[in-house]
């Protein structure tokens, strides 16, 4: 099966790649509430990104998911800088995989939780 | 009375198994003398994390949710269970379940065969073990083999050989070498901390509440997840099946044991079920949601039967399985579940459904395939019916999301169900299972226990 990352776009990251080649991969969910960009993933860098970071899987639909939100947040930083979704920016994400696990390691002690009233 | 309608079925084995001492005296009398053991989490053979905690089976022996199980079982029992999925009784049954000891602590006990062993939880006696038989676990990665399957033993459903990136496998993995195997007696109850206190339903009480809120038929659904819209649809339509009527009631039951990171908590969990209902979505006459302990195994087919079995036992008419049920990786084939259902997987013993052989279970499977959003229907539509394209939502993509601060739209997931995920989030200052989380929680588990 093949794999994918799904990256998540709000307002700033839409501002980031407004105008650049990436713009035409945006997808619309679930009635429009949602934008996105599905990036494939060959299967030699999903193996290496599950064997680098312990927590992600692959879920039912093929998606690589429970990555550190470190590695979401560089790989749309990868993506935006490179205007691209190919291969290049997983490898450059994953060269950065020390410094990820690193914010990872806090991140997972502590992850601020929305200002909303429950 | 129509003979189209369908009667609750008998808990599996025909009685439900009641192993609880309320007598405190009595229960003095019962361990006086007795030699004690302190009941330790199962650790990962590697990381030494902790995988796996006992007293959530004893619990769930004691209270019958695994009727006809009575306790740890003996070599011969588990080599039958290992064969084909059978008790010595004849019952089906789908996992080994065994105390197991290290060889230190089997020779500092200096235990034999017909000593009865008093369990300690938390330094508070909670239980008792009659020891019937000791044998040996020699080789713990071919039995952990042995209980998923291989893709060479089980060509039907086993579609990779499983590894130590299944938390399952590694439960059996880890085990310590020396089984005592008897029967367990709770002699001490626990009490549940809140919020799981209220939704404990222990096998005869889950009944009990069925014939008050008028309950005869009822599906069941399993959960180890936050709700998303996708199953509520699918627990309000896999409802509609029932006799001459819709079923009258859906029980939820969450598995709660140890947890993995990325996980929800179970706190979330229970009470973002709970939320379904509280907040009118499936009213509360009509699904109401329990616990059970357990240490997930994520056996996919294997799963589904005990998972059959427990919620039969709890009294439900029906049970719905949808896809890669209690699965995770892609070990099994993502229909597994529904392939036992539906005609068997001879390789695990059963050569029909085991809703069609002797000493099999009562519950009726309702197996479903799946909701997903149709941006055409405007609605969660069933892949059966509609016929545009689709967007599915999975608990993953959901976790990405949370975690990256987007509160999901309320298509995909009711906004007090999200409200629930954020309250408990600031409880723990995390929205999933950390290793803080995980680490406290087998340090705490669910319950307290009281001096006997």
């Amino acid at each position: 099966m093949a794999h994918y990352i799904l990256v998540l776009l709000d307002d700033k990251r839409m501002e980031k790649i407004k105008g650049s080649p990436v713009e035409k991969n945006i997808k619309s969910m679930f009635g429009g509430e949602l934008k996105c960009i599905e990036v494939n993933v060959p299967d030699e860098l999903s193996q290496k990104i599950l064997k680098t970071f312990d927590t992600a899987r692959i879920d039912a639909r093929g998606a690589i998911t429970d990555l550190p939100v470190a590695f979401m947040r560089e790989f749309f930083n990868q993506i935006a800088e490179k205007k691209s979704i190919g291969p290049e920016v997983i490898e450059a994400t994953l060269e950065k995989a020390d410094q990820i696990k690193e914010l990872a390691a806090k991140e997972s002690e502590y992850l601020p939780p929305p200002d909303i009233e429950v | 009375m129509t003979s189209l309608l369908i009667e609750r079925p008998l808990p599996h084995g025909g009685r439900l198994v009641e192993r609880v001492v309320r007598d405190k005296e009595v229960a003095k009398k019962m361990i006086k003398g007795c030699p004690t053991y302190d009941i330790k989490p199962t650790l990962h053979f590697e990381t030494g994390v902790p995988v796996r905690n006992v007293y959530r089976e004893i619990m769930s022996i004691c209270y019958g949710f695994f009727s006809p199980v009575e306790g740890s079982m003996t070599q011969a029992e588990v080599e039958r269970v290992l064969k084909e999925r059978r008790l010595l009784n004849d019952w089906i049954f789908p996992f080994p379940l065994v105390f197991d000891i290290s060889k230190e602590d089997y020779k500092k006990l200096g235990v034999t065969k017909g000593d009865r062993l008093v369990l300690n939880l938390k330094g508070k006696p909670f239980a008792i073990l009659d020891i019937e038989e000791i044998w040996e676990i020699d080789d713990p990665e071919r039995f952990a083999h042995r209980v998923f399957g291989t893709p060479e033993d089980n060509p039907e459903v086993v579609r990779q050989r499983f590894d130590k990136k299944h938390p399952g496998w590694v439960i059996y993995r880890s085990l310590q070498p020396i089984v005592l195997a008897g029967k367990y007696t709770i002699i001490n109850e626990p009490k549940f901390r809140p919020p799981f206190d209220r939704f404990w339903y222990p096998p005869r009480k889950c009944r009990e509440k069925f014939d008050e809120l008028g309950w005869r038929t009822a599906i069941a659904h399993q959960t180890r997840n936050v709700p998303h819209v996708g199953h509520e649809f699918l627990m309000k339509n896999a409802a509609y099946t029932g006799d001459i009527e819709p079923c009258h009631g859906i029980l939820v039951n969450a598995i709660i044991g140890v947890k993995r990171r990325g996980d929800y908590p179970d706190e979330t969990i229970v009470e973002a079920q709970e939320a379904v209902s509280t907040a009118g979505y499936i009213k509360p006459e009509r699904r109401f949601v329990s616990i059970c302990l357990w240490d997930m195994r994520y056996g996919n087919p294997l799963e589904s039967l005990l998972h059959a079995i427990i919620r039969q036992n709890m009294g439900c008419t029906h049970h719905m399985f949808g896809r890669d049920h209690a699965a995770v990786g892609e070990y099994y084939d993502m229909w597994a579940t529904q392939i036992l259902w539906t005609k068997g997987i001879p390789s695990f013993g059963f050569d029909k459904s085991p809703i069609d052989i002797p000493y099999g279970v009562q519950i009726r499977p309702q197996n479903m395939r799946e909701f997903a959003y149709c941006p055409v229907c405007k609605e969660m539509a069933y892949s059966e019916n509609c016929g545009h394209k689709r967007e599915g939502i999975s608990g993953s993509l959901l976790r990405g999301m949370i975690a990256e601060g987007v509160q999901p739209p309320s298509v995909i997931m009711r906004p007090e169900v999200y409200k629930v995920v954020v309250k408990w989030w600031k409880h723990f200052g995390y929205p999933f299972c950390n290793e803080k989380y995980v680490r406290d929680k087998e340090r705490d588990l669910e319950v307290e226990l009281e001096d006997l």
